[in-house]
C-alpha cells in the first residue's frame, strides 16, 4: 500500500510547492478584462486597440487628445507653433518631463522613436502614417532599396563592418533628408510634405509615443548578413520598461496578468485616478461575464462576442440593468468586392464591372441585417465614414435599398435571364457564375453571409455560396484576391475622411479588393494638396460618393458599435467618443465604503 | 533494468526527431502567413518579405534546420565554440511570431509548470474518486452504490468540459461565493478546474477498477486469504486491490500524459495559464515558433513519462521487468 501512497504523497507536495511559489500580487484598485493578450508594448509596432490603451498609461506623446473632445491638448510638448504655409510645427517640450527612470524627455527622443517608425527593418504597421513628413517616404524607399542591394553582395562581402557603414550612411541620410530635427533638448521642429489638416491627431497616437533611446539600442544591434538593424523586445518587459506615461508596468506574466501602478516621475500626478491597474486577458466570453458578476473585474472592454448580449441590451433597455454600454464607434463593418478583371484560374469576374458591384449594392437590404441577424442595435451605413464623426464632413447617403433598379442595372451590364430558366446570362449565353462569398469562421460573419446570399438570390436571380475559411486561410484568399466578395471592416485612426478612403487607393496596402480607379486617386491627390479645409472635405466627399455610390467596391453595412460591460455607480471616467481612445490611469473607481478594494 | 533503461533513452531523441518532422511538415502547409495581421493595418509588402525572410519563413529547409539547431542548443555550441557572443538560452525555441513581445521559452517557461501541476491535481483527484468507486462497485455490485458511481461515470464521460466548467463556475463562485472566477494563482483556484479535468478520468478508472475487482475477488488467492481468516478489509484493499490496480496503473501513463496537455477547453473556461490554449492558438496564428516549441517539449515530456510509468509498473509489480 505504502508503495501505492508514496508517491500520490509526494504529487500533493509538489502541487502545494508549485502553487505556493507562484502567488499572485494583492488585487489591483482597477482590474479591467481583454478578450486577447497584449501584442506588444512597443509603441512603434502598435497595431491593435488593446495594446493602445495600455500605451496610452505607459507613455505620452507630444500631445494627447482630449478624449471626449478630441482636441489635441498639450502633453509632454507644453506649446506649438504652425508656420502660415502649415508645413512646419515647432514643438515646444516642458523641461520637467521625465522617464519614469528619471532621465529628461528630450526631443532627440522623439526623433528616435519616429525613425524608428519610418525604418522598413522595425516593420511598423502604420509607417505610412509618417509619410506626411517631408522625405519620410522617400528614406523609407531608399533604405529598402540599400538594404536589398546588401542582401544581393557575394557573402564575403557582407561583413559586419559593412553593414555598420550602411547604418551609419542610413542615419545621415535620415539627418539630412527627413524633416525631423531637433533643436535642442527641447525643441522639436517637424517640416511636412505638404500641409496637412489631421497631423495633429498623429502626434496624438499612440504610434508616436516616444521610446526611451538606451534601453531600447541595449537590445539592438546590426545582422551583418543582412545589413538590418534587429531589434529584440526585451526590453518591453519590466523592470526593463521604461516609460514616460502617467503608470509603469510593474508586473508583466504572460496570459494571467498586466500591472501597472502610478508613475512617482510623471510630471502631472493629479491626471491619475486610480492608483493601480490589472489587465486580465479573458478569452471565454462567458467567463469574462461571471468575472464580472463577482466583481473579479470592473470593465469588459469588448463583450461582443456574449452570445446572450442582445438579451443583456434589451434588459437594459428596460431599465433592468445599468451595466450594459453600447458606444458606435468610428468603424465601418462592410463586404468588400473582389475588382480586378480575372479570379483564380483565369475565370472572368462580373464584379471587375462596377455596374454590377452596384447592383448587387442596390438589392441589399440593410435594416434586415442589423436588425434581423445582428439585434443588437447597430447603426445602418449608407457611407463608409460614419456620419458626425469627423467635424465638418458630411458623408454621401449612399445608395438606397432598389431592387427594381438593382435588375436593371445588371440588364444594363448584359446580365439578363435569356433563356427563361430564371438564371442571368451575358451576351454569349454563360449563366452568372455562382457568386462566393468568402468570410472567416467561428463568428456572426457566416450568417451574414447567408443572409446577404438569400437577398442576392431572391432579388437578382443569381446563385450564391458561402465560403467560410479559418481566420489565417480566409486573409491569405484576401491577400492573393481568390475571392468574390469578402467580408471586412475598417477603424479610423485620425480624424480625416482619408483615414476611411486611403485604403481604396491603388496599390494601398490595405486595398484588398484590387480596386484601382485614377479619377479616384486624382481626387485623393488634389485633396492632399488642398489646404482649405472646407474645399478638401469637398473634394473628399466627393471621392467616397465614388466609392459607396458609383464604383462600389465596399458595400458597407452597419457602423461598428462597442459594447463594454461596467457598472456607471463603480467605474467612471470611460469615454463615448466613437474613437474609442480611453486613458484607463485616468479612470475612478468608486466602490462605495470609499476604499477602493475589491470584494 | 538498467540496460533498458538506457535502450529507452537511446530511442528518445529519434521518436521526438520523428515527432518534429512530422509536425513540421503539417504545419509548413499551414495557409496564410504568421506576419500578416488577421486584422487592421499592413505594412508595405517589402516589408512583409524582408521579416518572412528574417525569420526564414521563406524557406522550409532552412528553417527546419535552423530551428532544430537552436532549440537543441546545437547553435549555441556551435557559438561557443567559435568564441562568438550570444543572446538568448542554449536551448532557443525561437520568438513567438504573434505574441511579439515574448519568446517561446519565456511563454513554455511560464505555462508549462501551470499545465503539469492542473494535469497532476485532476489524476489525483481521478484516482481517489476513480478506485473508491470502482471498489465500492465490485465489493457491492449491482447495489445503490454501484449502480450510483456507474451513473456518475457515465456523466463524467459524456458531460462536455465547457458544460461541466461553466456549471461549476455558477455554482460555486456566483451562486454560492465560494472561489472566484477568472483567477490563478491562490491555492484554491485549482480545485474546479481540476475537478472538471479530473471527470472523465475518473470515470475511465472506476470502470477498470471495478472490473478488475470483480475477477480479482473470484480468484483463488482470495479465497485462501478469506479461508486464513484475514479480515475482508484486507483481503479487499491488500490483495485483491493489488492485482486489480495494475490496468489502472498502465492507464495511468497515457491518461496523465493527456490530462497534462489536453486541457485546452478547462484552461479556456476557467483561465487557467496552462500550455493547452498555446496548441490551438499557434496553428490558428500560424506561429510556427511556438507550435514547433511546444510539440518539441511536449513530445519529449510524453516519452519521458511513458519510460515513467513503464518504470512504475517493473517496481510495483516485479514480474513485468523479468518478463
Amino acid at each position: 500500500m505504502w508503495k501505492l501512497l508514496a508517491p500520490a504523497l509526494g504529487l500533493i507536495v509538489l502541487i502545494a510547492v508549485v502553487i505556493a511559489s507562484d502567488s499572485p500580487p494583492a488585487p489591483a484598485e482597477f482590474t479591467y478584462s481583454e478578450n486577447t493578450s497584449i501584442i506588444t508594448l512597443d509603441p512603434q509596432r502598435i497595431s491593435y486597440t488593446h495594446d493602445m490603451r495600455v500605451s496610452y498609461c505607459l507613455f505620452e506623446g507630444l500631445l494627447r487628445w482630449d478624449n471626449t473632445t478630441f482636441v489635441p491638448q498639450p502633453a509632454v510638448a507644453s506649446a506649438w507653433s504652425v508656420s502660415g504655409d502649415g508645413t512646419e510645427y515647432v514643438f515646444h517640450l516642458r523641461p520637467e518631463a521625465r522617464w519614469s527612470n528619471g532621465d529628461p524627455v528630450v526631443a532627440a527622443d522623439f526623433v528616435f522613436a519616429w525613425r524608428r517608425a519610418m525604418l522598413p527593418d522595425t516593420a511598423s504597421d502604420y509607417t505610412a502614417l509618417f509619410y506626411v513628413i517631408e522625405g519620410a517616404e522617400a528614406f523609407f524607399d531608399w533604405r529598402i532599396e540599400q538594404l536589398e542591394q546588401f542582401g544581393g553582395l557575394p557573402s564575403a562581402e557582407r561583413t559586419a563592418e559593412a553593414a555598420e557603414a550602411l547604418w551609419v550612411r542610413t542615419l545621415e541620410r535620415f539627418d539630412a533628408t527627413v524633416g525631423l530635427t531637433a533643436v535642442d533638448a527641447h525643441t522639436l521642429v517637424v517640416r511636412l510634405e505638404r500641409p496637412t489638416a489631421y497631423f495633429l491627431d498623429l502626434v496624438c497616437f499612440a504610434i508616436a509615443h516616444p521610446v526611451h533611446p538606451p534601453t531600447v539600442e541595449r537590445w539592438a544591434s546590426i545582422d551583418g548578413a543582412t545589413g538590418r538593424l534587429l531589434q529584440r523586445n526585451d526590453w518591453t518587459k519590466p523592470p526593463l520598461h521604461i516609460g514616460n506615461g502617467p503608470m509603469v508596468v510593474t508586473d508583466w506574466r504572460f496570459k494571467r496578468e498586466f500591472r501597472m501602478e502610478r508613475n512617482a516621475m510623471y510630471r502631472d500626478q493629479s491626471a491619475l485616478g486610480v492608483e493601480s491597474i490589472a489587465i486580465v486577458e479573458i478569452e471565454n466570453p462567458n467567463t469574462a461575464v461571471l468575472a464580472f458578476q463577482t466583481g473579479a473585474v470592473d470593465w469588459i472592454t469588448n463583450a461582443d462576442r456574449v452570445g446572450y448580449l442582445a438579451d443583456m441590451i434589451e434588459q437594459q433597455e428596460r431599465g433592468e440593468r445599468v451595466d450594459t454600454h453600447a458606444f458606435p464607434t468610428f468603424g465601418t463593418y462592410f463586404w468588400g468586392f473582389n475588382c480586378t478583371a480575372t479570379l483564380t484560374g483565369g475565370r472572368a469576374n462580373p464584379f471587375a464591372d462596377a455596374r454590377v458591384r452596384r447592383a448587387f449594392a442596390m438589392s441589399t437590404n440593410k435594416r434586415d441585417i442589423t436588425e434581423k441577424v445582428r439585434r443588437l442595435g447597430e447603426p445602418v451605413a449608407g457611407s463608409l465614414i460614419p456620419p458626425g464623426s469627423i467635424p465638418g464632413y458630411t458623408p454621401p447617403t449612399g445608395l438606397a435599398f432598389d431592387p427594381v433598379g438593382a435588375r436593371a442595372l445588371l440588364a444594363e451590364a448584359g446580365w439578363v435571364d435569356r433563356d427563361g430558366d430564371g438564371a442571368l446570362e451575358n451576351e454569349a449565353g454563360e449563366p452568372f457564375p455562382a457568386v462566393e462569398t468568402l468570410c472567416s469562421t467561428g463568428s456572426y460573419h457566416e450568417d451574414i453571409a447567408l443572409t446577404l446570399g438569400a437577398m442576392w438570390e431572391e432579388h437578382l436571380g443569381v446563385r450564391t455560396r458561402v465560403v467560410s475559411k479559418e481566420t489565417k486561410a480566409y486573409k491569405d484568399d484576401l491577400m492573393r484576391r481568390d475571392y468574390m466578395l469578402s467580408r471586412g471592416g475598417w477603424f479610423g485612426d485620425y480624424g480625416d475622411p482619408l483615414t476611411f478612403l486611403a485604403l481604396s487607393r491603388t496599390g494601398d496596402g490595405n486595398n484588398d479588393r484590387g480596386f484601382t480607379n485614377e479619377a479616384f486617386d486624382a481626387l485623393l491627390d488634389r485633396a492632399d494638396a488642398e489646404s482649405d479645409r472646407a474645399a478638401r472635405f469637398e473634394i473628399l466627399q466627393h471621392a467616397e460618393r465614388m466609392i459607396v455610390e458609383e464604383e462600389c467596391p465596399i458595400l458597407p453595412l452597419f457602423q461598428y458599435v462597442q459594447f463594454y460591460l461596467y457598472d456607471p455607480n463603480v467605474l467612471s471616467g470611460v469615454s463615448e467618443h466613437p474613437r474609442l481612445v480611453q486613458y484607463p490611469y485616468a479612470m475612478r473607481i468608486n466602490r462605495g465604503d470609499g476604499s477602493g478594494d475589491r470584494r | 533494468m538498467t540496460r533498458f533503461l538506457v535502450v529507452r533513452l537511446a530511442q528518445t531523441p529519434l521518436i521526438v526527431l520523428a515527432v518534429y518532422t512530422v509536425t513540421f511538415l503539417l504545419a509548413w502547409q499551414l495557409p496564410g502567413s504568421a506576419v500578416i495581421n488577421d486584422e487592421g493595418r499592413q505594412p508595405p509588402a517589402a516589408v512583409l518579405e524582408a521579416m518572412e525572410a528574417r525569420y526564414n519563413l521563406d524557406s522550409s529547409w532552412v528553417f527546419y534546420w535552423q530551428y532544430l539547431s537552436d532549440a537543441t542548443g546545437v547553435s549555441a555550441g556551435r557559438d561557443l565554440v567559435a568564441g562568438r557572443d550570444r543572446v538568448g538560452p542554449v536551448f532557443d525555441l525561437g520568438p513567438s511570431l504573434r505574441n511579439e513581445d515574448w519568446s517561446v521559452n519565456e511563454i513554455l517557461g511560464d505555462s508549462l509548470p501551470v499545465s503539469i501541476v492542473l494535469g497532476l491535481a485532476a489524476i489525483m483527484i481521478a484516482l481517489v474518486v476513480g478506485v473508491g468507486a470502482g471498489v465500492i462497485g465490485a465489493v457491492k455490485p449491482n447495489s445503490l452504490a454501484d449502480t450510483l458511481s456507474l451513473g456518475v461515470a457515465l456523466v463524467g464521460i459524456s458531460l462536455p468540459s465547457f458544460v461541466v466548467g461553466t456549471a461549476l463556475l455558477i455554482v460555486f463562485p456566483v451562486w454560492l461565493g465560494v472561489g472566484r472566477v477568472g483567477g490563478w494563482g491562490r491555492f484554491g483556484d485549482i480545485i474546479l478546474p481540476a475537478v472538471t479535468l479530473s471527470l472523465p478520468f475518473a470515470a475511465y478508472i472506476a470502470r477498470l477498477t471495478r472490473m478488475g475487482m470483480i475477477e480479482a475477488l473470484q480468484s483463488d488467492y482470495i479465497r485462501t486469504a478469506r479461508a486464513k481468516g484475514l479480515p475482508e478489509r484486507d483481503v479487499v484493499l491488500k490483495h485483491a486491490l493489488k492485482n486489480a490496480f495494475l490496468p489502472v496503473l498502465s492507464y495511468l501513463g497515457p491518461a496523465t500524459a493527456f490530462a497534462m496537455t489536453g486541457s485546452f477547453v478547462v484552461e479556456i473556461v476557467f483561465k487557467v495559464p496552462g500550455v493547452g490554449q498555446h496548441f490551438v492558438a499557434a496553428v490558428l496564428n500560424k506561429d510556427l515558433f511556438l507550435i514547433m516549441g511546444v510539440v518539441l517539449v511536449y513530445s519529449t515530456m510524453l516519452v519521458l513519462f511513458n519510460l515513467a510509468v513503464d518504470v512504475c509498473y517493473a517496481w510495483v509489480d516485479p514480474r513485468i521487468e523479468s518478463a
